[in-house]
């Protein structure tokens, strides 16, 4: 376990490129650096394309345009006459899309994997650059295809991100046979890179390693991501194989889905969710990841329970992929089955227990710096905890009777996914950035960003909760159509004024980025004075990371050790004689305190 | 700086009332500013189970942020206080791991028990059948006839012109009657749907009745019964994205005394073939 098999110079041996340089670099570099800042900034685009998606979304449910008003007209007179009940369906369909396979999967897994492993491992680069390259130009190409949907006959896929057949497959009842065709087809070329990126990652992290660096040595946003590709690996061309059939079945005649002609409805919902289970988690261990390095950091502390954390992951990993069912609840699946997901899904929520738990356990007596990036880290545990709550809400089979395809589950997963994965992507950047690019972003600018961010994002999305107990439905192009519902359209509205201030706040964060290229506070190569090895070396980092392979000594989070001069100890420094070190895995006991 | 704060926070504050206190206003004088009225004897029990969680998770809540709250106020940086140097603690591991498990395992087991009795049991002898197929975008209802009993249902006869995929000279099927998006039923009496789906998936939603259930093409689901426990006029809600017109496939659902229901049937001539009552125009696939 505790040697890496190959040395840096063997590892490179048999591609030793060069340094690109200028434009040409973000072309064809095949520099593992260049090509997270590439899937970097390519997701920061797609994330503000996603967001004025949901903006519009949102608009038209405070202020339908097919709203009847009091005077006969139809139409509100704030409302945009140009989004019709289609174009709507298409708002949050492509919103969804967007949002999870063009903005988180390729921030955590794609920038932030691609920049940080072969850093925080001590090799040179991925065992395969051409291909980690060839990955990213084969996303971006996907999310073309997704989006080129807005611009075809019938408008883009809006059978909603899920798309559910007999909608999705029979063009006759869909009416956006090209945009669904585009969809399925980006969401197979999506695939393709992460299936290359994943084998990339395990590929590396398994080979790669420095000397020394045992795999219970490995920071835990590389154990985080070498779970992710694992569940991308086994996942992902299950989601794969049903975009091809349901190609087959828009265009070329086949039935696989189609009841009137002997296929099978639900046979689209299992192949789905067997894909978009593991994917919510594929779409969180990163982030869970990331946050533990980062609150270790700033707490000054050791990770709590670090094995426990890597234990916590690997069951999330395997029980993942035999939950899918529970988002088939009230399907019409067989009735002993869901109950029998029902309990896998509870045995779920235990790992997700333990990681809170150890997170508040890492920050108990720390000397916490509230940076930033803490500052989002610490969001991202306390909106996980609420996401984990609502979700043993739907994880209870009879509650699910009555919440299914609610508001409440959309507040679910944006409790997870924005409050979640967001807030740990932000958290990343912050922290990472003076690597990336050799300064910081200004503090002040960020805690303000951080500060209205997460003041929106809750006044955004904890109503929905309430309109989804309410009985709101979700994806519904206009609620005043229903009397339930008109008497939460306030609600709705203060949503919608919410989601304006989250959307505009964003503004805040890409000038603070921009603007830090240039005029940041220089870095240095260790500002945060952390340990682990991407902080030993230059900001940013030269061409192959490493002058001379590093050793390693230490575990990650060697915060604080009693009688050491410094509060860390860097993951290669040679232990002295005179300071305990050697294997600082074992847990110690814990002083009273 | 501290003036762009001041200014924020207020402008916030001040935005957070007036929205609210309209918004409030409005949702206390309709009555549902949490859940929705509650007519049916299984609802009951899954507003419990709610509850049940939601003191679970409150409670839980309360505990972990105040510590998370405490922890950051408590151990914040301050200049020569320095951090403790703790790995972890193995005993402390195993009690927030085995707690989680029983409380979820307890959960697990006591919802499934709820969930059998709602779906799995069969209902009462006497329920009333009642056929539901969605469409895009309207509602196909069956009743049975004076004779108590619905045509039987062939999800695979289910088509363009039946509806209900009854067969013709079905015995059972002659005498029942069909209406379009209008569902009545009597209060106290267990009602048992048959539901089906002539084109793409819908959803049986009603929240009223805390009821949700997907209508699969090619399938025919019985397995959804409830009795509704006081009267009341509603509206059946397609909760499953069905195309451009699903925003308004919704219907009239009245739960009216057992009198007043049979008054309601009396006056429903049979449907003379198997098909249902014929489409209104606004809302044909053809015109949508």
């Amino acid at each position: 376990m505790s040697t890496a098999t190959l040395t840096h110079a063997e590892a490179h041996g048999h591609h030793d490129h060069h340094e690109a340089t200028g434009w040409r670099k973000y072309l064809w570099s095949l520099d593992h650096k260049v090509i997270g800042l590439q899937y970097l900034f390519g997701s920061l685009a797609f994330l503000f394309i996603g967001g004025a998606l949901a903006l519009l979304l949102r608009w038209q449910l405070a202020f339908p345009s097919t709203q009847v008003m009091p005077d006969g007209n139809v139409g509100n007179p704030l409302s945009l006459s140009f989004i019709n009940p289609q174009f709507y369906n298409a708002l949050f369909t492509m919103h969804a899309t967007v949002m999870v396979f063009l903005v988180v999967m390729p921030v955590l897994v794609g920038a932030f994997g691609n920049y940080l492993i072969p850093l925080k491992i001590g090799c040179g680069d991925m065992a395969f650059p051409l291909i980690n390259e060839l990955s990213f130009w084969v996303w971006l190409a996907s999310g073309l295809i997704m989006l080129a949907g807005f611009f075809v006959a019938g408008g883009a896929a809006a059978g909603g991100w899920t798309s559910y057949a007999p909608l999705s497959s029979v063009a006759a009842y869909n009416g956006t046979k090209i945009g669904q065709t585009l969809w399925a087809a980006g969401i197979f070329i999506n695939g393709l890179a992460s299936i290359m990126g994943a084998f990339n990652y395990i590929t590396t992290i398994v080979n790669m390693r420095a000397p020394g660096m045992g795999f219970f040595r490995l920071p835990l946003a590389v154990w985080a991501l070498f779970i992710t590709a694992f569940l991308l690996l086994l996942a992902i061309p299950v989601l794969s194989a049903a975009g091809a059939m349901l190609i087959l079945d828009l265009n070329f005649g086949t039935n696989f889905f189609n009841p009137a002609k002997g296929g099978q409805p639900l046979l689209w919902q299992h192949l789905f969710w067997f894909f978009g289970h593991p994917e919510v988690y594929i779409l969180i261990l990163p982030a869970m990841g990331i946050v533990s390095d980062i609150l270790s950091v700033n707490s000054r502390k050791p990770v709590f329970g670090y094995r426990a954390m890597v234990y916590a992951m690997i069951a999330i990993g395997f029980l993942g992929f035999i939950v899918w069912g529970h988002h088939m609840f009230v399907s019409g699946m067989n009735l002993v089955l869901s109950a029998a997901f029902g309990v896998s899904t509870m045995v779920i929520a235990v790992p997700s227990a333990i990681k809170t738990f150890n997170w508040l356990g890492t920050i108990w007596g720390g000397a916490i710096r509230f940076n930033t990036a803490m500052l989002n880290a610490l969001a991202f545990v306390s909106m996980f905890v609420i996401g984990g709550f609502s979700g043993i809400f739907m994880a209870s089979t009879p509650i699910n009777i009555f919440v299914h395809h609610t508001y409440f589950i959309v507040a679910h997963f944006h409790y997870v996914l924005f409050g979640g994965s967001i807030f740990a992507m932000f958290a990343a950047i912050y922290f990472w950035y003076p690597k990336m690019f050799g300064r910081r972003m200004n503090e002040t600018l960020g805690k303000i960003h951080f500060a209205l961010t997460f003041a929106f994002f809750n006044l955004c999305f904890f109503p929905m909760h309430n309109v989804g107990l309410g009985g709101m439905m979700r994806r519904i192009a206009d609620p005043t159509a229903y009397e339930h519902l008109r008497a939460l359209q306030p609600i709705n509205q203060f949503i919608t004024i919410a989601a304006i201030g989250l959307g505009f706040s964003q503004f805040l964060f890409l000038y603070n980025f921009f603007r830090s290229l240039r005029h940041g506070e220089p870095a240095g190569k260790n500002p945060w004075e952390a340990t682990t090895l991407e902080w030993t070396v230059d900001s940013p980092p030269g061409h192959g990371n490493f002058a001379v392979t590093p050793t390693v000594y230490h575990g990650p989070y060697e915060y604080s050790l009693p009688g050491a001069a410094r509060d860390f100890i860097m993951q290669n420094e040679p232990p002295a004689p005179d300071h305990p070190a050697g294997s600082p895995v074992s847990p110690r006991p814990v002083p009273v305190g | 700086m501290s003036r762009f704060w001041r200014a924020g926070w207020v402008g916030l504050l001040g935005w957070i009332v007036a929205a609210g206190s309209t918004g409030w206003a409005e949702i206390r004088e309709a009555g549902v500013w949490w859940l929705p009225r509650n007519v049916s004897h299984f609802g009951h029990e899954i507003d419990f189970m709610i509850y049940v969680i939601l003191w679970l998770t409150g409670i839980t809540g309360i505990l972990v942020f105040s510590t998370m709250i405490y922890f950051i106020v408590k151990y914040r940086h301050r200049a020569g206080v320095g951090a403790i140097h703790s790995h972890g603690n193995n005993t402390l591991e195993v009690v927030w791991t085995t707690i989680p498990v029983f409380i979820f395992l307890a959960l697990a087991i006591y919802g499934n028990e709820m969930w059998g009795r709602m779906r799995m049991q069969k209902p009462p002898a006497d329920a009333l059948q009642v056929a539901v197929v969605g469409e895009q975008f309207g509602w196909n209802v069956r009743y049975p006839g004076p004779d108590g009993k619905l045509g039987k249902m062939d999800s695979h006869k289910i088509g363009k012109d039946n509806p209900f995929g009854i067969d013709p000279n079905d015995p059972d099927g002659k005498d029942d009657f069909t209406t379009y998006n209008e569902l009545v039923f009597p209060v106290g009496h267990p009602v048992q749907l048959h539901l089906g789906s002539k084109d793409v998936i819908h959803a049986f939603y009603v929240p009223e009745f805390r009821l949700y259930q997907d209508m699969v093409p090619g399938r025919v689901y019985d397995f959804v019964w409830f009795k509704a426990d006081s009267t009341g006029h509603f509206q059946l809600a397609c909760n499953q994205l069905c195309g451009q017109g699903h925003y308004k496939m919704f219907g009239k659902l009245s739960v009216v005394p057992e009198e007043e229901y049979q008054a309601w049937a009396k006056g429903k001539a049979p449907a003379t073939i198997a098909s249902s009552a014929p489409m209104p125009a606004n809302t044909s696939v053809a015109n949508r």
